[in-house]
This record gives structure tokens, sequence and C-alpha cells, in this order.
């Protein structure tokens, strides 16, 4: 358990003027539900992208379970599943056709991918809907497949880009439950978001980001420190925390005018 | 509050509606303005060219059958508009209006007359009124006209709002939305069709609408404009049937759209319901194609990208357009007679016009695909594996155009070098079309009728023509060969050999081009997927 799943050297990323990720280090320890905060903007999706290998950084190295994610892709690309953030799937695919095709793309035999799809479509609640096309699903489902999608070929590392954004409760808790049912088997889930309570909830480990650096990392309790919540810790963490809005909007509430 | 005043207020409210909904889509923007003018412009000096050419027509043997189909073809256009142009017209959308306590028969009173407004109802008008002129001779024809006028118009306006109630749900729909990206397709399509069939006109004179003409007459809306021609000729009887028919079509038009709309709006929308699940019969089609492709990565790419050509709008447009375009071409112009076999290449060269930009027609999902490329082995299998899908069909197409352009030009000698000349340009195309994928890649955008991303024009351009122009050099052995073949002495002898050399030469090429492609496909995944991102 010590060995570390996710290694980020000194990882730079500029679009223009813009810096995205200025120069940030992380370790992230294997077989752990790992939580990657921040606020909007602060760098998260960048460095996911970075470190899954769909965009290239400035400078900086990144290994994942040993291998570096530029220099030795087939090991690397084999062993991680993604679920990124704001880009599409082949959505006039229906959701099995996409299990499919994603799955057989990997090289796994046809017969393996097709009872892999079965039993991931059961537990994700999309039987009833593997037929149909994926641009006509909601939210909650297309993340849903996607996230089958990412775990199709038994990857030891996951990266998910905003999991639960925009998912109701109901396919929330089954992503929880299939996410916490895979990292018990010893695989590592990194994840990021930017709701405190699901982190605190879900996550043993904690990176905080904020404005393309790393403001902490380490243990949910580390992280946390002396703070009551881990709301609160992030607030203080990322300097939001100070901010003392007593004498505005003195006029709101209260009774009229 | 009585149903008397109901219909009585709801109408000019509508109306109003209407033309308010107009005033402040006209006011969003100086372009939108612009544009409406415009079209309005053309639209009216359009339908006076016609008026003018519909009044000299007065008088001529065939002027009959001219009317009559123009009225047949103006009823199609209206029926077929609501299914391309679904946005164009707001109040088109009764379920806008359903939480309002609205009865039916005033409802469609008021919507008929909303639908009076605008250019089309105008552009109608001034069609069906020079129609009239044309046809009518006498003081019976021109009482029948002024019947027959209005109750034509009302029929066109009727069945454009019967088509677009009863499939509203299709419409504000997601497959609506596909079936309105390939509405330019049809006009181009139609467009050339139309020019064809005015060549043949001015060819061979008007009597050969007669046929057409005989049976258009009884259709309505036509057959309310058939009747003033009747009464003309003095067949009363045959004009009062003629007449019958357009009111008895209006009513049933009327009731047809009354009811989809009681039901529109007192049904619960369908959206909110859970569909139905597809039957089993995609599964088995879909299990039926898996079978024949071969196993690993090749089959699993061939059988998406063959499932985009027919699922993905975008993607069918482009196809549509180039299998038409492909056959048009040198068919049409074989039939006129102006044709030469050479240009059933035409077929082979738009076809590999699809080869361009694969990544870019992936939209951002291209990322599936780079995450499993880690090799240029992989990314050359993914590029062979497009290009057998795009041959899948473009062979036999290609093979069929030329063979088909051969026959109606008698040229059977020339066949074998034809189709080796295909073969090397659509491999050259291919070639190219993989390598400049790689190289090239830009985005089109997803849900607008545009095919590239603002910015990357430049970039599209470089990547078609470039390749097209590269692609025409590519096959310059074959070029040369084929017109030493026709200068020389005895060239003509060994024509036939032109045919397995341009087929081992496409498939040369293409081997090299794919081949070339890949490592910089593989190399290049993160900025390939930056690229056709945009948009």
């Amino acid at each position: 358990m010590t060995s570390a799943a996710v290694r980020v050297r000194g990882l730079w990323k500029r679009f223009g003027q813009q810096v995205a990720v200025a120069g940030i280090d992380l370790e992230l320890p294997s077989g752990k539900f790992i939580g990657l905060v921040g606020p909007n903007g602060a760098g998260k999706t960048t460095t996911l992208s970075m470190v899954t290998g769909l965009l290239r950084p400035d400078q900086g190295s990144v290994e994942v379970v040993g291998h570096d994610v530029w220099a030795d892709p087939v090991a690397v690309k084999a062993r991680i599943g993604v679920l990124p953030e704001g880009l599409r799937l082949f959505e006039r695919l229906s959701g099995r056709e996409l299990l499919g095709y994603s799955g057989r793309l990997r090289g796994l035999p046809g017969a393996e991918v097709d009872k892999r799809a079965t039993q991931l479509l059961d537990v994700l609640d999309l039987a009833g809907a593997q037929h149909k096309l994926v641009v006509d699903y909601s939210t909650g489902m297309r993340k849903k497949i996607g996230l089958a999608a990412a775990l199709l070929h038994n990857p030891e590392v996951l990266f998910l880009d905003e999991p639960f954004e925009g998912v109701d409760p109901v396919s929330a808790q089954t992503i929880r439950g299939v996410l916490e049912r895979y990292t018990a088997s010893g695989a590592t889930v990194v994840f990021s978001s930017h709701v405190m309570e699901l982190v605190e909830s879900l996550c043993d480990w904690v990176a905080v980001m904020a404005a393309g650096r790393i403001r902490a990392q380490g243990t949910l309790a580390e992280v946390r420190g002396e703070a009551p919540t881990l709301q609160q810790a992030f607030l203080e963490l990322v300097g939001a925390g100070a901010r003392d809005h007593g004498s505005d909007l003195d006029w709101l509430g209260g009774g009229t005018r | 509050m009585s149903d008397a005043t109901t219909s009585a207020s709801i109408t000019p409210v509508v109306v109003r509606l209407k033309l308010s909904l107009l005033r402040n889509g006209l006011r969003q923007s100086g372009g939108r303005r612009a544009a409406y003018v415009a079209s309005a412009v053309v639209a009216l000096l359009f339908a006076a060219l016609q008026l003018l050419g519909l009044i000299s027509l007065r008088g001529d043997a065939h002027a009959d059958s001219v009317v009559v189909l123009l009225v047949a073809v103006l009823g199609l256009g209206w029926a077929v508009m609501p299914l391309f142009f679904p946005s164009g017209d707001e109040t088109l959308d009764p379920t806008r209006l359903v939480m309002l306590p609205l009865r039916p028969q005033p409802l469609v009173r008021a919507l008929l007359a909303a639908s009076l407004v605008g250019i089309g109802p105008l552009f109608t008008l001034v069609l069906l009124l020079g129609s009239v002129i044309a046809v009518a001779h006498g003081a019976a024809a021109y009482v029948t006209a002024v019947l027959a006028l209005p109750l034509s118009l009302l029929i066109c306006v009727a069945l454009a709002r019967a088509v677009a109630a009863a499939n509203i749900r299709l419409l504000t729909s997601r497959k609506g939305r596909d079936l309105a990206v390939l509405s330019g397709l049809v006009i181009a399509v139609g467009a050339q069709l139309v020019n064809f069939g005015a060549q043949r006109l001015g060819s061979s004179g008007l009597a050969q609408l007669d046929p057409a003409g005989e049976v258009l007459r009884w259709v309505p809306p036509a057959s309310a404009v058939g009747a003033v021609d009747s009464v003309s000729r003095g067949s009363y009887g045959l004009a009062c049937t003629q007449l019958a028919l357009s009111v008895g079509a209006l009513a049933a038009l009327l009731t047809l759209w009354s009811r989809t709309l009681t039901r529109l709006m007192t049904a619960p929308d369908g959206s909110t319901l859970q569909s139905a699940e597809p039957a089993a019969k995609d599964r088995t089609a879909a299990g039926g194609l898996a079978r024949l492709l071969p196993s690993g990565r090749t089959g699993t790419v061939m059988e998406r990208s063959l499932r985009y050509v027919w699922r993905d709008p975008k993607t069918k447009a482009a196809w549509v357009t180039s299998l038409a375009i492909g056959l048009i071409v040198p068919v049409f112009n074989a039939l006129q007679g102006t044709g030469s076999v050479y240009f059933a290449c035409f077929a082979a060269g738009m076809l590999g016009i699809q080869m361009y930009n694969q990544f870019g027609q992936d939209t951002s999902a291209f990322w599936m695909v780079a995450m499993t490329i880690s090799t240029t082995r992989d990314a050359y299998v993914e590029l062979r594996a497009r290009a057998l899908a795009l041959l899948v069909i473009t062979l036999p197409y290609a093979a069929l155009v030329t063979v088909l352009t051969t026959a109606m030009l008698g040229d059977w000698p020339r066949l074998p070098e034809v189709l080796g000349l295909s073969f090397a340009l659509l491999g050259a195309m291919l070639a190219t079309g993989a390598w400049t994928s790689a190289r090239f890649p830009y985005s089109i955008p997803q849900g607008s009728h545009k095919n590239v991303a603002p910015g990357q024009a430049g970039l599209a351009w470089i990547s078609i023509f470039g390749g097209m122009i590269s692609a025409a050099l590519l096959c310059a052995p074959v070029i040369t060969l084929t017109i030493w073949s026709n200068v020389s002495a005895n060239g003509d002898q060994w024509s036939w050999v032109l045919l397995p050399v341009g087929a081992a030469y496409g498939a040369a090429i293409t081997y090299a081009g794919l081949r070339l492609a890949a490592p910089g496909t593989a190399r290049r995944l993160p900025e390939i997927l930056a690229a056709v991102s945009k948009g």
C-alpha cells in the first residue's frame, strides 16, 4: 500500500497567458479513494487530462503505477480507466454498443466484453435503456455509461472528472456503491469534485487544488487538521474562509425595505 | 365566456401574436432583418416573374398541364416544409398554447388565419393568381377562379399545419433536429433534379407534362385550379367534381388537424414518458453485421464507422451528398449526351472525400479512441479499419456508377481503364485522406449547419483542397498510362491492363498513405483531440 498509484513532478500547463497548472507535485497512494478538490477553474480537469495522457503538459512528468505516461503509453493506457468531463462519447451508439465498442478496442475478447457489459449495465441500472442511443440518455445515465466504459477492462487506476456533477441522488448512490466495491478490491480511484461533503464521506485521501497549485495533500484527517469539517478546512486553504461580508448586503432580510 | 365571444376574439389575438413574433424575431439582429428582407424581395421577385410567365402562358395548348403541375409542386412544398424547417414558425407548435383554455374549433380557425400571414402564403397567392389567369377563359371560369383561389391557398396552409401537428413530437425531438440537418441536402439534390427536368423540358417541349397533368388535375390542391380549366373548356360536371374534391380535401385536412390538436393538447407530453424499449431487431441486425466483419480492432472500428454513416446526421448528410453528386454528375451528363466515361471517376473522387478529417467526424468522442491507441501499430489498424469501412460502400458504388455510365454511353471498350482510373483515384484519396486526418484535423460542430468550427476554416481548406490536388498528382502515373493507351497506335490492345494496374496502384498507395499517417496519429493524439474538440 506504500507504492504510489500516481506520481506527478513539476507539472505545468499554460493556455496563452493563462497558467492553468503551475508546477504541481503529487503523490497519490494506491488502493485508496482519492479526492482532488478545488473551486471551479482551479485546474482539476487540466491536471486529470495531463495525468491520463489526453493533454500534453508543457513541462513535468507523470507516472502511473510506475510507468511514465508519455514514454510508455502501452503500459499506462491498459492500466487506467478514464471518465473525462466535457468530452463526448460516441453518442450514436446504444449503451450496450458503446460498451462493446470500447471493450473490443481495448483488445478484450468479444464474449468477455459482452458478459462484463451485461453485468455492468445491470449493476448501474442501465439494463432497461441498453438499446437506447446514448444521445437520448440523461446526464446521470451518461455518467453511468461512461463509468461502465471506464471500468470494463478492469483498470488498476480509475480517473473520474466530476463523476457526480448533475447526477440525481439515486444514480449517485449507485455510482458510489460500484466505486466502493472497486476500491475495496485494492484498486485506486482518483476523482475530482467541488462538493466537500461528498469527498469527506467517500475519500480517505485528499489533494486540495486552487489557482493551479496544490495547497494540501494527505489523508482526510491530515488535510482537515483542526477544522471541524473538510469544507471549513478547504475554505481556509484556498483563502476564502477569512472573507468578511459583514457590512455588505446589510439591507438584505430582516423585514421590509 | 361563451363560445361565440371566444371565437370572435381569439383569431385577431393569434394573428397579432404571429405578427409580434415575426417583428421580435427581426428585431433581434440586423443580420436576421437583412436576411428576411432579402428573402422577401427575392421571393416576391420570383413570384412576380412567375406571374408574368404564367400570364404569358395564357392560351398555350399545354398551359393547363403546366399550371396543374405547378400547383401540385406548391402543395408538396407546403406539406414538406414544416418537416425541414420546424423552428421557422413558433406558432406552428400548438403545445405552447396548451395552458390556455381554448376550444378546438376556434383555435383551428385562429391558427389557420395566422398561417395566412407571411411571405410564404403571399408567394403562394401570387402563384395561384397567375395559375388561374393562365387557364381561366370566360365569365364562368372567372367565377370559379374566385372560389378556387382561396380554396387552394387554404388547402396548402391546412396541409402544412396538419403535417406539422401530426409530427410535432418528432419535430421537437432529437430525430426531428437530425432531420433538419438533412434539409440542405434535400434542397441541393432537389435543385439538381429540377435543373435536369428544366433542361429536358427546354429541349423537348411542354407536351411532356401532359400525362402528369392528367393525373394531378384530380389531386388537391391542383384539382381546384383544374376546375377552373374544366369550366373554361365547358366541362361543368368535371369542374364540380374537382371542386368537390378540393372542398372535401380541405374539410378532411381540417378535421385531421383539429383531432391531432385536441389530442396533443389534452394528452400528457410524450417526452416525460419512458419510451418503449426498441425491439430486438436492431440487435440482430447489428449482430449480422458484426459476424461479417473481421474480429479485433478492425471489425470493431468498421462496425462503428458504418453505424455512424447511418445514424449520425452529419455523417449521413455528407455521405448522401457524396453518393448523390457522385452519381448525378456522370449519369446526368451521359443522359444529356454531353458526358464522357471518364466522368465516372467523379464517384470515386466524391466518396474518397469521406476519408478526410476522420477524427474530426468523431468530435471530442475521439478521446475514447485516443485512450486505446498506444503504438503506431494501433494507429495503423485504426486508420486501416476506417478506410476499409469506407471501401465497403465506396468500392461497389464506384464500380456501379462506372458500369452504369459506360452502359449509357455504350463505350464498353473503355470500361477497364475507367475502372482502373477510379480505383487508383480512390486509393490516392484514401491515402491523402488518412494523412491529412492525422496532420490537419479540425472540428465539425454538432447541432448546427456549419461543417467547420470558427477559426478552423483555413485548416479545412488546406486539408481538403491540398489533399485533392495531391491525390490527383499521385494518380499521375495511371493517368499518363491511360493517355498513352489512348494516343499510341496499338495502345487500345493494352487498355485492359489499366484495370489491374489501377487497382494495384490504388491498393499500394492506400497502404503507403496509411503507413505514413500512422506514426503521426500515434504521436499527436493530444493535439488531434484538442483540434477536434472545438465547438
